[in-house]
């Protein structure tokens, strides 16, 4: 895998979303920023109601009516150098800038699919949407079908129903990388998976980002997967990216002590006979978050500080990550601090 | 105890629940569907057990069979030593609330059109678990305190909506506590709660265990979780509808004997990236499960199984026994007859 | 439902009035004045209307809603934020019994509130409310026209119908009697048959689709089976031949006769939600509960789908109507004065529907039930808010 740190393919700034409910305006993402690189795999963590979900429909401009782009800005960099602004597309130009330069995976894998369209008849449509031609679309999508390990040219005439969730889920991901996009963002895919056909789902992903060198956004819930797959892990938190940095930094040297409590919380198989700490409370209403830190309620290092000011986004030492903690060194004291 | 040779495995604890030689299939589109075939297995008193396997194994049918809300098809379900169709009248009515279950999603489990108080009030007033007015509503207080809910008078009036899924998960539980139970099968009680809550959610339980003796039977598909909960107890790991491996927490999850429980183990992420990432994974020889209308002869795992055995595994299906050098019983041929070392 | 057709008489209004007592003293009791006035004025109407069946209940209603706004600041142990050993749930049956009427009264208030958050629903309620007060109340002031006015004949016209005028608001229908008194006197009775048709068809169908849904087995195909059979007859054209044969004198038997036919359609829809709320988990949790079958089915299962039986119940009387007009106005019951549809088919009897100067007498009625038709629609529409506690409340 080619993971090329000089080259931004997505670079996000102070993005913040915010929607409209009937109690007053939901802050669901505030003031997100981040870089993705040519080849990097960036997963984004956190619970549900964190505002991973709302920036990923952000992020493909697919939010629902009542929400809106409060501000920021999303660059896209094309293969060719060009840098664009994604807030400034119309329509037509994102319905273009879809699938060829940045395609999806969603959860419900069943869902995502046309019950009534063969496989088939997705690529081809797919690809005479972006002006490919059927016999370099059919080439395209055996060889991808090879690639995530199925019976090609079964799966290319089988129906949605004639395939097990794994298998649908392998086409999805075949399918997202037909038109060679440089992103693939990923939405809780293996969320509904048994745990065989999420070994083999991630086992594919990872062939495939090592032969076609595209970047991935993971988004997920599931600490243990994106340990597997992450270059880079960016943890959320009520809207906010509270800690991001290169994957052994955020699980071995947490700086955020929402990254280390939630960490804390997760079972370990390998781990034998464990005391884990779950996170009292609940997340905060984004209608009207709490002052200072948004995780003071639940945190257990706690100052006087944190309950009146908001934690500046600090850079780590070397320079790879940030958080944003006013107890940083605390937290950083009792982190795994393994390798 | 024996039959056909199979053995159950035994607990030190006395029996609460044995399951003999359960089947159960269902019947859909004119096919019949074995979901379970030939359970055999004894839940002790105040003992913890997990059933753990993926989708389509039957861990739910065993949970609901446990929890008397399904009828076996085939064999004898045991309580307290008796068969269940021995008990009679109000027997078999207090029989039924001994044994209760928690169901997986939050939001479904609660009628969303009764407050709190009304949903423990229910219970707790038809099997007039309570004296008078007074006492219904200390009784319910104490629940709510028991499940964490504090203070439980915001509760009471409130509905399921205004609750967030964990503390919903905690109503329910409450529920299930009203009519003193002796057994509770939490059936995935914790996985569609976030992760930071699920752990406070699981020590409850441990700690409800403790105090009232009670016995769970813990349903799940997480592997970690299940190792986290059932540290002290057992796991069952079910692949196609039967037992393939039971044994004492430790054991099976550091030294799996069956192909299937080795494979699940290894396959399973950790959150911890140098671990996970340099993780020995057993590769199958197909990744497709095979459909319960079509389950394989022999043992059900062995043409996925990277161990098969030709003339074996596909010719005599495996029961669970004990193997040589294992604490845990195994149903797979080769490791009974001692092969398959290591794990 | 027989004998409901009370029209105001003196002894309602003296019961009313005694009624009306109870929330009024309450309202001075907890210095609540206004709502025990108000309280006072709805007993005193419903009971007017219809003596002690619409009294009774209303005491009760606004008897809960007094207590309710005076209970909303009074600490009740059992809703209170201490810690369990300060607490004393020990209290009086009175004050039992007043928190339960308080209860009551805080849900009469919350859905009052989400009834008129739905402005058309509040419209259609608005709507409902006038007929039916018109027809209750408003003979007290109009007297019923019955007997022909020759001498109302306008000079130099042939007939006796008259357009609208000062003396009378609505014309003149006919036989020269007042179409106003008509209007007002004629629409108790198809309004009242209409809701029990409706109230009929539909608790057939609650009845047997719970049944069919929860039993299960030889029940569901047996009442299956016949709903298929009825539902294939086609029910307008039964109505037609029967009231041929047999005579109509009994609204009751009529509405009788159009629940047996109409209830087929609901009772699968009922039987549907039946079958998948059974599913539910929280179904399954008083099963393992051993809460009962009746239980079940009031507590858990009924609640449920109250807001579809609603509006379902509504729609069911918004057709019976139609069809009694309907067979009204082919002329096949036995025709009763006054009665809205009565005025139609006598229009088009006497060929008053090629006179200009008949348009009120012939669109009064007919505006009337289209009127109250689109009332019954507008309210259906907050009933799901109402019945809805998450929707009550608003969140």
């Amino acid at each position: 895998m080619s993971l090329d740190m000089n080259k931004v393919v997505l670079s996000v700034r102070d993005l913040s979303v915010s929607y409209q409910a009937r109690r007053g305006r939901v802050r669901a993402v505030s003031r997100v920023s981040f870089d993705l690189h040519a080849g990097e795999t960036l997963a984004l963590i956190g619970e549900s109601g964190c505002g991973k979900s709302t920036l990923n429909l952000a992020l493909i401009r697919q939010l629902p009516k009542n929400a809106s782009i409060d501000s920021g800005s999303i660059a896209y960099t094309y293969r060719d150098g060009r840098t664009i602004n994604l807030l400034d597309f119309d329509k037509t130009a994102m319905r273009r800038y879809l699938w060829s330069e940045c395609s999806m995976v969603f959860q419900g894998a069943l869902n995502s699919l046309n019950p009534v369209l063969r496989v088939s008849d997705l690529v081809y449509e797919t690809a005479a949407a972006h002006g490919i031609g059927r016999l370099e679309a059919l080439t395209r999508a055996l060889t991808l079908f090879e690639q995530v390990r199925l019976d090609a040219k079964r799966v290319f005439n089988s129906y949605p129903h004639e395939m097990s969730g794994g298998m649908r889920q392998r086409v999805l991901l075949a399918l997202s990388l037909l038109l060679r996009p440089q992103i693939v963002i990923m939405d809780e895919p293996t969320t509904a998976v048994d745990i065989l056909t999420q070994r083999s789902i991630l086992d594919v992903l990872k062939q495939l980002r090592a032969e076609l060198n595209f970047s991935v956004i993971f988004i997920s819930h599931d600490l243990a997967v994106a340990a597997e797959i992450a270059d880079t892990v960016a943890t959320m938190y009520a809207g906010e990216i509270v800690e991001i940095g290169p994957v052994n930094d955020v699980f071995y040297r947490s700086r955020h002590a929402y990254t280390l409590s939630l960490l804390n919380a997760a079972p370990r198989l390998s781990a034998g006979a464990e005391t884990l700490e779950s996170i009292p409370g609940s997340p905060p209403d984004l209608i009207e978050p709490p002052p200072g830190c948004k995780f003071h309620e639940r945190c257990a290092y706690v100052q006087p500080i944190c309950r009146t000011t908001p934690p500046p986004m600090v850079a780590y030492d070397s320079g790879a990550g940030r958080a944003a903690c006013h107890e940083t060194a605390r937290v950083l004291a009792d982190a795994r601090q393994k390798v | 105890m024996v039959t056909d040779g199979v053995q159950t495995m035994t607990t030190t604890a006395r029996p609460l629940v044995q399951l003999e030689g359960i089947y159960r299939s269902f019947v859909k589109d004119r096919q019949v569907i074995p979901v379970l075939q030939d359970i055999n297995l004894e839940v002790g008193e105040n003992e913890i057990l997990c059933l753990v396997g993926e989708s389509g194994c039957g861990k739910t049918t065993t949970g609901k069979i446990i929890a008397g809300l399904l009828e076996p098809s085939r064999g004898v379900m045991r309580v307290a030593d008796r068969p269940v169709g021995d008990y009679r009248g109000r027997e078999k009515a207090l029989l039924r609330r001994q044994l209760q279950i928690v169901h997986q999603d939050p939001f479904a489990s609660l009628n969303p059109a009764h407050t709190i108080g009304d949903i423990l009030s229910f219970p707790l007033k038809r099997h007039r678990m309570t004296e008078g007015g007074a006492a219904l509503k200390r009784r319910i207080w104490e629940l709510l305190t028991m499940v964490d809910l504090t203070p439980p008078g915001d509760m009471v009036n409130k509905y399921p909506h205004q609750l967030s899924g964990g503390q919903r998960q905690r109503v329910s539980i409450a529920r299930a506590l009203t009519v003193q139970p002796k057994l509770i099968v939490a059936d995935e009680a914790v996985s569609m709660v976030d992760v930071s809550i699920r752990i406070t959610l699981l020590k409850m339980l441990l700690r409800l265990r403790q105090e009232l003796g009670l016995t769970i039977v813990f349903i799940t598909h997480d592997l970690a979780l299940a190792k986290y909960f059932a540290w002290e107890g057992r796991i069952a790991v079910m692949y196609l509808g039967r037992i393939v491996e039971i044994g004492r927490t430790p054991d099976v999850i550091a030294h799996p004997a069956h192909p299937y429980t080795r494979a699940l183990l290894a396959a399973v992420p950790e959150a911890d990236p140098e671990l996970t990432r340099h993780k020995q994974t057993i590769a199958l020889r197909s990744d497709d499960i095979p459909r319960l209308t079509d389950i394989p002869p022999g043992c059900a795992f062995h043409p996925r199984c990277p161990f098969y055995t030709e003339g074996t595994c596909d010719g005599h299906t495996p029961h669970l026994k004990s193997a040589p050098g294992r604490n845990q019983q195994v149903a797979c041929i080769p490791v009974q007859q001692g092969a398959l070392q290591g794990g | 439902m027989i004998g409901l057709e009370t029209v105001a008489t003196p002894a309602g209004l003296i019961i009313g009035a005694i009624c009306g007592l109870v929330p009024l003293a309450a309202g001075v009791y907890y210095r609540k004045i206004g709502v025990g006035i108000g309280g006072f004025i709805a007993c005193l109407l419903s009971g007017f209307a219809c003596g002690l069946i619409g009294g009774l209940p209303m005491i009760l209603l606004t008897y809960a809603v007094v207590v309710s706004y005076a209970y909303v600041n009074r600490q009740d142990p059992f809703t209170s934020r201490a810690a369990l050993e300060d607490v004393s749930f020990e209290v009086s049956r009175i004050e039992q019994l007043q928190r339960a009427m308080a209860n009551l009264g805080i849900t009469v208030r919350a859905s009052w509130k989400a009834l008129t958050r739905n402005k058309a629903g509040l419209i259609g309620f608005i709507g409902i409310l006038f007929f039916v007060l018109v027809t209750t109340f408003g003979p007290l002031f109009i007297e019923y026209d019955g007997a022909a006015h020759m001498d109302r004949r306008t000079p130099g016209s042939r007939a006796l119908v008259a357009p609208p005028s000062a003396e009378f608001p609505l014309g003149l229908d006919w036989k020269g009697r007042d179409v106003l008194s008509h209007m007002v006197h004629g629409g108790q009775r198809l309004i009242l048959t209409s809701i029990q048709a409706g109230i009929l068809a539909t608790g057939i169908a609650v009845i047997l689709g719970s049944a069919a849904g929860l039993l299960g087995g030889a029940v569901d195909q047996a009442i299956t089976t016949v709903a298929n059979f009825i539902l294939t007859i086609p029910a307008f054209p039964l109505l037609i031949v029967l009231a041929a044969l047999v005579e109509f004198d009994s609204d009751f038997l009529l509405a009788l006769l159009f629940g047996v036919l109409n209830w087929p359609t609901l009772m699968r829809a009922v039987r549907a939600q039946v079958l998948s709320l059974r599913e539910r988990d929280y179904v399954q949790a008083a099963m393992a509960l051993d809460l009962g079958l009746w239980h079940i089915i009031s507590r858990e299962v009924f609640p449920n789908m109250v807001s579809y039986v609603a509006v379902n119940l509504i729609f069911t009387i918004r057709v019976a109507m139609y069809s009694i007009v309907g067979l009204v106005f082919l002329g096949l019951v036995p025709l009763r004065e006054p009665d809205w549809a009565v005025m139609i088919y006598t229009g088009r009897q006497q060929g008053v529907l090629f006179l200009p100067q008949a348009a009120g007498m012939l669109l009064s009625p007919i505006i009337a039930i289209a009127l109250f038709q689109l009332s019954l629609v507008l309210f259906s529409r907050s009933l799901e808010e109402i019945f809805n506690p998450r929707l009550r409340s608003g969140v």
